[in-house]
């Protein structure tokens, strides 16, 4: 019912294999490299404060796993696995 | 003079706080985003000038993605307000600041308010608000909302930028990079030929970079129109081969850049984390194995205080309703008028009434869970069910305020970004079990399921709940396939909630119930009560008055006849008393055959009233029959046969439909209570009682009334949502072929395995 192992969204090639936010276990900093996804969606993270090179903390997942939580820019966020995979980061603790 | 100042800022910033303490005005106070939907307006008056408050929904954005963000860009450019006030959450500034470089690039003159001045501090933030002030061209007040520490300043600052715009000069440009602030130039200029109302050309140039859509259609309505969209082209195509990315990208990136800028000027940071309570907060509630087991046991206690707190008042205000009821009735001497306004108005209404306390206290504990911040979690936990249905979690909030009443929950769903979201949304709200429909269960659970009335209430909510989810998934599958906007929710700090909002909030809810109450239900207990009352002559089939002339009869001959054996026993027991200890009257046998006599007495006389009592129920039944709410049950009769309901649940279905709360007082019509009986609802519990229904029929009925057809208000409310009267009687016809189904299989099957009968 829930899979989360469906096809990676297409970034850049130097970003193709790297890792994902959803991919950070709880408590893991990462920085932000790049974000795929629609327009719509990328904008909206990027208004949120998702820039390129913030640093996001994934906080915790909620209890039936998915959406999980992020701290960024100081403040409380919660995405889902689906879309926090669309999301390429370097590891940065 | 009149000045008219907009209050714009992020979700979750206390804008509506503000709004309240500058205004006074009744406001409603959330804290999970997006709590206020529509524009709100107040005013207040400030040293001899009026200033009228518009209170713009909260939005993290100006790009006109959802109808909030439309609405704000819509009144600040069409409206022009003399001042925008821009609150700011100091705690969380860097975000909130994102919003404020779009607001001085629209050119209002801007009043900057860092409010939660207090939990910046505490966090460890210093903010130096003086510098911030230059940087950003505007002035700076800091406020802590909750407390009203500094709405003087601010009052005065409004003040100040309201009547010395004229000779201000303009605001700041936010500054982006060269290669960018080279292509606005461009633009700018191109502009500036055909336009001479305005200095938003900036504005607009930084619009068309970032392909906005109504910008671009505004300049095709421009003389040297194609020129400037060609130079779009270019500049956008140039911009986005240097940053490689797209022109929207590059500005939020270059806005954010401006922002960080700032902030390295004029805030020094201490974070101290071991102060970030939220967060302990949030490890219990949103625990990996605790957080759904509290979520569920929250939902549980909600109800179960609204239903055994509320019991209550509930009492106090059935004696209050039964006393006007005696008091009027009492002095009105027998007339149409005295009927209508005894049992048609306050009777009627009065059967409403006596749910008011369990419907403010439902209120109210909803309002602890919006001002919290835990409704936000709340969507936090049930997101990946919300999900499943094709929905956002953020869904589940109108979901879960449809428990209070249905229509400000449709209303709600305009918190969703999708309009596809807010259609199924709606569709499945009335499966919400609302608070009009808590009455009949307290009615009809109570009198079948006396000791287990609140679990079958709570399994009544379940079963909503049930149906509300299958169905959403069957409509994201069927008639509105496609994929739910992407989840993006703040989760804002856990707050204290403030009295003051708490009860603001919860009358503002309870008063529309109130207001309900005064207007459709009147009119519907009052067209109840005329149904009840014609044609005045009817026809009995039985002669009810020699019936009970014969109860009489036979009860007068018993209790002669037991006198007459009671003498006979008395003369016969003191002929054999033969003790000398003590008189006759004092011994043991003269004792027990008096109490004897006493409690066969009383028995006598308590199966007489009860008979008299059956008998006037009869004769009421029939004459109620005989009047036109029978004829039109009995015309129903046939089709709710097979659910098991008599004519008298046809009746009062149909009346529900004005209000589902009018199920009550029919009921209360149809029993012709309120004159004999010393407590209305009581009444109404023995005559169903008396009426042949079965707990398995009172099962069904409370299914039925679960999901039949929404009461009128929301279907106004669902056509006024949707906007199409297609999806309006779809809905009506889906709930009602679903609340048939489901009576009549409880029915059917209920009878096969000889349940509950």
């Amino acid at each position: 019912m829930f899979n989360f192992k469906k096809p990676r969204h297409k970034l850049s090639e130097e970003n193709k294999d790297g890792l994902r936010l959803s991919d950070l276990k709880p408590g893991e900093k990462g920085r932000v490299l790049e974000i795929g996804g629609s327009e719509q969606f990328r904008l909206r993270l990027i208004e949120m404060g998702l820039t390129r090179d913030t640093e996001v903390c994934v906080d915790k997942y909620a209890p039936l796993l998915d959406p999980l939580e992020l701290i960024v820019k100081g403040y409380h966020l919660s995405l889902r696995g689906i879309d926090a995979q669309k999301i390429s980061v370097e590891r940065s603790n | 003079m009149n000045f008219n100042i907009a209050l714009a800022g992020n979700p979750n910033c206390g804008k509506t706080t503000i709004f309240n303490i500058l205004t006074g005005a009744r406001q409603h106070v959330g804290n999970w985003p997006g709590v206020t939907v529509e524009r709100k307006s107040g005013h207040y008056t400030y040293s001899d000038y009026k200033f009228n408050l518009i209170d713009l929904p909260g939005t993290y954005s100006l790009t006109a993605f959802s109808a909030e963000e439309t609405v704000v860009r819509q009144y600040l450019i069409d409206d022009v307000p003399e001042v925008v006030v821009n609150i700011v959450d100091a705690s969380n500034l860097e975000r909130n600041l994102f919003l404020t470089t779009q607001l001085i690039e629209l050119g209002r003159p801007l009043v900057i308010v860092l409010n939660m001045m207090d939990m910046a501090e505490e966090k460890g933030l210093k903010i130096d608000t003086e510098t911030l002030s230059t940087l950003l061209g505007a002035p700076v007040v800091s406020v802590v909302g909750r407390t009203g520490e500094g709405v003087d300043i601010l009052k005065e600052k409004i003040l100040r930028v309201a009547t010395e715009q004229s000779k201000k000069s303009r605001p700041i440009n936010i500054n982006y990079p060269r290669d960018i602030e080279t292509e606005l130039q461009k633009l700018s200029a191109l502009m500036e030929v055909s336009n001479d109302k305005d200095h938003l050309d900036r504005w607009r140039s930084v619009k068309l970079l970032e392909s906005d859509k109504d910008t671009r259609d505004e300049m095709r309505l421009r003389s040297n129109g194609s020129e400037i969209l060609d130079q779009t082209n270019i500049s956008t195509e140039r911009i986005e081969t240097l940053f490689k990315d797209t022109g929207r990208a590059i500005i939020s990136y270059a806005r954010y850049g401006f922002i960080q800028g700032a902030l390295r000027e004029c805030v020094e940071e201490n974070l101290k984390l071991s102060t970030d309570y939220s967060r302990q907060i949030d490890r219990v509630l949103t625990h990996r194995w605790l957080g759904l087991p509290i979520f569920g046991f929250f939902m549980w206690l909600m109800f179960k205080i609204t239903y055994d707190l509320g019991s209550i008042p509930m009492d106090w205000v059935d004696a209050g309703v039964v006393m006007l009821m005696n008091f009027f009735s009492g002095i009105l001497p027998s007339s149409m008028f005295a009927s209508l306004l005894v049992d048609g108005v306050i009777g009627g209404v009065g059967a409403i009434a006596v749910f008011l306390p369990n419907i403010f206290i439902l209120f109210f504990i909803i309002a602890i869970l919006e001002d919290s911040g835990y409704m936000a979690r709340v969507a936090f936990i049930m997101d990946r069910i919300m999900h499943n249905i094709g929905l956002h979690g953020k869904a589940f909030i109108p979901m879960i305020m449809g428990f209070g009443c249905n229509v400000p929950a449709i209303m709600g769903t305009r918190i969703l970004e999708s309009r596809r979201d807010r259609i199924l949304t709606v569709l499945i709200n009335p499966f919400m079990s609302c608070s009009a429909r808590l009455p009949v269960y307290i009615l009809v659970g109570g009198a079948f399921f006396p000791e287990q009335a609140a679990t079958v209430i709570f399994s009544m909510y379940v079963l909503g709940i049930v149906v509300a989810i299958t169905s959403g998934k069957l409509f994201s599958r069927t008639i509105l396939k496609g994929m739910s906007k992407p989840f993006v929710l703040e989760l804002p700090p856990y707050q204290r909630p403030t009295g003051r909002s708490l009860l603001l909030h919860t009358w503002e809810r309870g008063y529309l119930f109130i207001q309900k109450m005064g207007t459709v239900i009147l009119v519907g207990s009052v067209l109840v009560w005329a149904l009840g009352y014609f044609p005045r002559e009817v026809e009995l089939e039985t002669d009810y008055q020699t019936i009970e002339t014969q109860i009489k009869h036979k009860y007068d001959d018993q209790s002669i006849e037991l006198s007459e054996k009671y003498i006979r026993s008395l003369e016969q027991s003191e002929r054999e008393y033969h003790s000398e200890m003590v008189p006759f009257l004092q011994s043991k046998n003269y004792l027990s055959l008096k109490a004897q006599h006493d409690s066969l007495g009383y028995l006598i006389h308590t199966t007489e009233k009860l008979e008299v009592y059956a008998n006037k129920q009869a004769e009421l039944g029939e004459i109620m029959s005989k009047r036109w709410i029978g004829r039109l049950g009995k015309v129903i009769q046939p089709l709710i046969e097979p659910l098991g309901f008599t004519w008298r649940e046809g009746v009062a279905l149909i009346t529900g439909f004005v209000a589902k709360e009018i199920v009550v007082s029919t009921y209360g019509v149809l029993f012709g209570v309120g004159e004999d009986v010393d407590e209305a609802s009581q009444g109404v519990i023995q005559g169903l009682r008396s009426s042949g229904m079965t707990p398995l029929v009172a099962l069904g009925f409370m299914i039925f009334t679960l999901l039949y057809t929404p009461c009128l208000a929301t279907v106004a409310a669902i056509k006024r949502e949707t906007g199409t009267w297609a999806y309006t009687f779809f809905s009506i016809g889906y709930s009602l072929g679903l609340a048939y189904s489901l009576a009549f299989a409880v029915n059917y099957f209920g009878r096969m395995f000889n349940w509950l009968s």
